[in-house]
């Protein structure tokens, strides 16, 4: 997915983190209660592998949900607005959870009763067809799609959704496809897109007839559909595209359209008459539309809707959590618990160490601050047991080949840390007392609160411990400088789809190492290379394996990050909403199957 | 009068400009580079380079600031369109044009301050009056003692009892929400009920204590005892010279409160979730939207100058020695 930078998550974080003070304050209290927070035995379904759907799989319309009725509104709250409503600007949570509702892209994820996923086709006819070893794949598209204005909806539109990512106006968004396409330069395959009537040749994008679409690629990218299935790859419609303007009015292909947008403020959307059940797999259209309230804080939501008066029946949380003072409020009634979906977010928290510091080069430094750190401590900074979970590894829950009982340095076995064990590794290397780290966090509560437990570990393990803060908008641009002066650091990072290849490749892959690149610590093994390079070329199931032993060979034999936590969420709906689940795919409430049970 | 008037409006030009070149050259001249802000996740060295162009953050900052000015008499074209005078830039955070949403959130800010306005001058000046003409009766001790008391609340103490209240439990309310009077008059006003309330609870307290004190002053002034001692009614005397008197310190107070809640009653509309010029303020400062901030800031600037302007001519209606002055 992306560390945690975005302006939304920036301002989840935070409140996250003023409310976790409170939360850690009552952990007492918190004690008292029976733990109804997801365990590694529930994330099970958040790590089964992935399947491509075929044409029966994609065929809508999608399956009903029991008891759902048609009619009325659901109000949304949200703490801010969409950073983007232009797919091509679509990255971050809240706009990918909000894209479901009016976009569509050429495939997309089907999620069961179980939470278990399959890539099926959106607007094309099944996940792809791979040829030439995965170089090649070919899309077909569904008869009838047309976009809110009763335009068709063909390859050309198709073409023009990829090239335009190509122009400079274009930053935000997802860049997996046009790397695969025309490199890490892509923009200059194609400077300012297809605005200037140049294309991308037959070679690279073909569209033969107004149904077909073929991706070629110069190695295999067995991703391609799961890829293809993110936000950012949502059709754009040639004819409706304003460029820049596109961003405050898209052109809606899926089942709701904006009828009026206040920038900052709300969002109505309301029924798109030109979307066809019979060709989406996946969404539903029961409510007549959403009414978003974009001024909502965290902690008005929680009350709102715990208090389930009023417009507050019939609302839900969008991307943003329970507040973390209030979840106590929410477990211990049954009636409002009721109303509450948890699991486990993509992104694993990790200390991340800068392999270019003469310090960290010693791998039995790196493990004994890792065994040091207690987790129980640092998740308790972070809300609780209904923040997060103890980590083991690099792979989070929600990841295929997630292994609860992986544990190489004793995170969860020990989950106030090992000093002991630390000390010792500590004078094996030699490591003299005094000596000098920098620790780099950002100026979040939360980031300051774990900064303190970090100190004080390395403070008992004799380091002479610095801690540096970075202005928090930008934590991440700073510790992606390649010659950053900071020694270790924590960082967040979620999958983009649940495949390792999101989570290995741009964090772990020595050949990406780059200035403002995702490589933190800036791990550079040949044996770690070449296995990502293996495993990419695999369709996920036989991937899965091959990611397996590149996830053991990182965590085990190199050490560039030691783990800490894998992140939790908890949200709350309204009494009146039916069809209330968790999605394994977004992690947060299931927006497609959602209906007011007294519209 | 027009003399005096023009001799204000032209200052207040001058003023405004001065202003606008401060908070530029100071919030522009920061170390700190805002198409790093702006980047997401592919935040590249080649990507910062192309939101630094789309920014126009990559021109000379004198180049960057005539733009600017000038933006506001005569507009300015952005990749997003033309903005048209008065141009304040385009938010590096939304992409919206300062100015459109300054004015699209200015009718929540200026409904919020004008019902409160209307309650708190009412009951505000009405108990202070009544409080003064009973003095030390035990209807004064009442009004003056509520008064204090409440006085001493804040908005973001008094405004979630009240949503708890009336809202959380027992559900007899909705939460607060901004309806255009245009749109349907009876929500707008359902809407901000709660917040009118709260806000006129505590402003209401201030003014009365004010009102109190400066009538009970003028009620001692030698002029009122001539009139009293001519033989003129109680209540002429109360309404004629007392009260016009004790007027000019509310009137003053009266402005700098206005401009105030003008600018965004920040604590309120945060308080009640509501989207006004306030939040934006606080939004904007928070994601370092620098075009934003100024513009709230030239805004709110506006309006003190404004009320300034407005305060001066007050003074001079009610009291004929600041006229002839």
């Amino acid at each position: 997915m992306k560390p945690l930078r975005s302006r939304s998550v920036r301002v989840i974080v935070a409140a996250a983190a003023v409310g976790s003070l409170a939360l850690t304050g009552c952990s007492n209290n918190d004690s008292n209660t029976k733990d109804e927070s997801k365990s590694k035995s529930d994330a099970a379904a958040q790590s089964k592998p992935v399947t491509y759907g075929d044409a029966a799989a994609s065929t809508g319309p999608a399956a009903e949900v029991p008891g759902a009725k048609p009619g009325g509104f659901i109000n949304v709250y949200m703490e801010s607005d969409m950073s983007h409503l232009d797919p091509a600007q679509i990255y971050v949570s809240d706009a990918g959870q909000f894209s479901n509702l009016i976009h569509r892209g050429l495939t997309n994820w089907k999620e069961d009763k179980d939470g278990n996923l399959t890539v099926v086709g959106d607007l094309a006819t099944d996940a792809g067809k791979m040829s030439d070893g995965g170089k090649t794949w070919t899309y077909t598209l569904k008869d009838g799609i047309k976009d809110a204005t009763g335009n068709p909806i063909t390859s050309a539109d198709i073409r023009h959704t990829i090239e335009r990512m190509y122009a400079k106006f274009l930053f935000d968004g997802p860049t997996y496809v046009q790397n695969w396409l025309s490199g890490n330069d892509y923009r200059k395959a194609l400077p300012d897109g297809p605005y200037t009537g140049k294309s991308l040749p037959d070679t690279v994008l073909a569209t033969p007839d107004a149904k077909t679409v073929v991706f070629k690629f110069q190695t295999p990218q067995g991703d391609l559909p799961q890829a293809l299935a993110m936000p950012g790859y949502s059709i754009v419609p040639k004819k409706g595209d304003t460029k820049e303007k596109y961003d405050k009015a898209p052109v809606s292909l899926g089942p709701y359209k904006i009828a009026e947008y206040k920038s900052g403020k709300s969002i109505k959307l309301v029924k798109n008459t030109n979307w066809d059940p019979k060709t989406d797999a996946v969404r539903k259209q029961y409510p007549d539309g959403f009414n978003f309230t974009l001024t909502v804080d965290q902690g008005s939501q929680t009350k709102r809707l715990i208090a389930d008066q009023g417009e507050a029946k019939n609302a839900i949380q969008f991307t943003d959590s329970v507040e973390p003072t209030q979840i106590k409020d929410v477990i211990s009634n049954a009636g409002v618990k009721a109303r509450a979906v948890m699991g486990f977010q993509p992104y694993v928290w990790q200390m991340t160490f800068n392999l270019d510091s003469q310090v960290m080069k010693d791998k039995k430094v790196r493990e004994a601050i890792t065994r040091a750190i207690p987790g129980k401590r640092m998740i308790a900074a972070d809300g609780g047991k209904y923040g997060g979970e103890l980590a083991g590894g690099l792979m989070g829950p929600t990841l295929p080949g997630y292994d609860p009982n992986y544990d190489p340095y004793d995170k969860v076995k020990k989950p106030n840390g090992d000093l002991e064990a630390a000390k010792k590794l500590l004078e094996e290397a030699g490591i003299k007392k005094g000596t000098k780290l920098t620790y780099a966090y950002a100026t979040a509560p939360r980031s300051q609160k774990q900064m303190v437990i970090i100190k004080e570990v390395l403070g008992k393990l004799g380091f002479d411990a610095q801690a540096k803060e970075i202005e928090r908008s930008t934590f991440y641009e700073q510790i992606g400088k390649v010659k950053n002066p900071y020694d270790l650091y924590m960082t967040g990072w979620g999958q983009d789809w649940p495949s390792p290849s999101t989570v290995i490749t741009p964090v772990y892959d020595g050949t990406k190492i780059s200035e403002g690149g995702s490589n933190y610590s800036h791990i550079n093994d040949a044996q770690v290379n070449e296995g990502i390079q293996k495993a990419l070329a695999l369709p996920p199931t036989e991937a899965a394996k091959e990611w397996e032993k590149v996830h053991h060979r990182i965590v085990e034999e190199v050490l560039p990050a030691g783990p800490v936590y894998y992140a939790k969420q908890i949200q709350l709906s309204g009494s009146n909403i039916g069809g209330l689940r968790y999605s394994t795919e977004a992690s947060y409430i299931d927006i497609n199957n959602l209906f007011l049970k007294n519209p | 009068m027009l003399q005096f008037l023009i001799r204000r409006l032209t200052g207040a030009v001058v003023i405004m400009f001065l202003i606008g070149a401060f908070t530029f050259f100071l919030f522009y001249t920061i170390p700190q580079d805002f198409a790093e802000l702006a980047c997401g996740k592919n935040c590249t060295p080649e990507n910062i380079a192309v939101i630094r162009e789309n920014l126009g953050l990559d021109k000379p900052i004198t180049a960057q600031f005539w733009e600017f000015m000038g933006g506001i008499v005569t507009g300015r074209d952005f990749a997003v369109g033309h903005c048209p005078a008065p141009c304040l830039g385009v938010s590096f955070d939304s992409g919206d044009f300062v100015w459109e949403s300054i004015i699209d959130r200015f009718p929540l800010t200026l409904s919020l301050t004008v019902g409160g306005l209307v309650i708190f001058l009412i009951l505000g000046l009405g108990s202070g009056m009544l409080a003064a003409w009973k003095r030390g009766t035990p209807v004064d001790k009442f009004v003056s003692g509520a008064s204090m008391v409440l006085s001493s609340f804040q908005i973001y103490f008094l405004g979630p009892i009240v949503l708890g209240l009336f809202v959380y439990s027992t559900g007899w309310m909705d939460s607060p929400k901004y309806t255009s009077i245009s749109e349907d008059p009876v929500a707008w006003f359902t809407g901000m009920l709660i917040p009118w309330a709260v806000m006129a609870t505590i402003f209401t307290a201030q003014y009365t204590r004010m009102a109190r004190s400066t009538m009970i002053e003028q009620l001692q002034e030698e002029h009122v005892r001539t009139a009293r001692a001519k033989g003129m009614r109680q209540r002429y005397v109360f309404f004629r010279y007392a009260w016009r008197g004790s007027l000019t310190p509310i009137v003053t107070i009266l402005g700098m409160d206005l401009s105030a809640l003008l600018t965004g009653a920040v604590v309120t509309e945060f308080t009640f979730d509501l989207a006004g010029v306030g939040r934006l303020a606080v939004d904007s400062s928070l994601t370092k939207d620098l075009p934003m901030t100024m513009g709230v800031m030239l805004f709110g600037a506006f309006f003190i100058l404004l009320m300034n302007i407005i305060v001066d001519i007050t003074y001079a209606y009610i009291d004929p020695r600041v006229r002839l002055a």
